[in-house]
């Protein structure tokens, strides 16, 4: 197996994993969206968001199998709340949904773009394609809800803990030289960034996109800009 | 990478997401009191601030 093949078959396993924990997430955030926000069309969005990440889970592990990498799920899996103990459950509700929408899904969705314009094989192409359909409104839902709470309670208790949801975000090789045997073209003929441009997409949403988000709803970006700055060296 | 566009499509959008529900959601709500016998029609203060604030 080559190296771009054997990295994309862990890339595609390690999303399936994460696919499968996003459906349990937003089928627990629907319901306790719910319950403090009945008017809000969120908790239908994350009812259908779900179901999307399950597709999502069986095409991203349906790649990783054929990559020559066999997803093993763990049906059970229940993931529990990242949100610090300290809030109550509707701010923790907020965090999560900011963590995995806002932060994460936005993140998904400039990589994603950017791997479809890669031109990558066939098969890889239509995965890429079926699921950046469904992250742009899974993205959306997580603005929509923090619009939401910007304009019915104070939303400022966020801005620092962005650095904390911003770390769980990467893994700590992003900011670290690329190992000497990577295949940049393969990687991305196979749906993965090389690591520079991995780097590239994660800072470009986040100044361009994220903070100026976080900033329009009320939630101060320089946190998360100064913890930027330090992961990333500047 | 057009990071621009996606602050568009994916911040605003989602703003315009939640703020179109709510005015649905104030307009809904604006119908039913117009609904209510004359005895409620004191309220067409609160009705008439839901729009408003849309």
């Amino acid at each position: 197996m080559t190296s771009a093949r054997a990295a994309a078959a862990e890339a595609w396993a390690f999303r399936a994993r994460v696919e499968q924990e996003a459906a349990l997430r937003f089928d627990r955030l629907a319901a306790v969206v719910a319950s403090f926000d009945p008017a809000s069309p969120v908790p239908a969005m994350m009812r259908r968001a779900a179901d999307d990440e399950r597709r999502h889970t069986e095409l991203c592990a349906r790649l990783a199998g054929n990559l020559g990498l066999q997803v093993v799920l763990d049906p059970e899996a229940t993931p529990p709340s990242i949100a610090p103990r300290s809030l109550d459950e509707r701010q923790a509700a907020l965090y999560e949904v900011v963590a995995a929408c806002c932060i994460t899904e936005t993140e998904s969705m400039a990589t994603l773009t950017t791997l479809v314009a890669a031109e990558p094989d066939p098969e890889v192409r239509e995965v890429l394609h079926s699921i950046s359909k469904d992250e742009v409104v899974h993205s959306r839902m997580g603005w929509a809800h923090l619009s939401r709470e910007a304009a019915a309670t104070d939303v400022a208790f966020l801005a620092p803990l962005i650095p904390g949801m911003l770390a769980g975000t990467i893994d700590e090789g992003l900011f670290a030289a690329a190992p000497a045997d990577e295949d940049p073209e393969g990687l991305l003929r196979l749906g993965v960034l090389p690591l520079e441009q991995k780097r590239e997409v994660f800072l470009g949403t986040l100044e361009q996109v994220v903070f100026p988000g976080l900033e329009k709803f009320g939630v101060d970006p320089e946190p998360g800009r100064r913890w930027l700055a330090r992961a990333a060296g500047c | 990478m057009q990071f621009k566009k996606l602050f568009q499509v994916l911040v605003l959008g989602g703003a315009m997401v939640g703020a179109v529900a709510a005015t649905a959601c104030s307009q809904a709500n604006a119908q039913d009191k117009a609904k209510k016998p004359p005895a409620d029609a004191g309220t067409t203060n609160s009705a008439g601030s839901g729009v408003k604030g849309w």
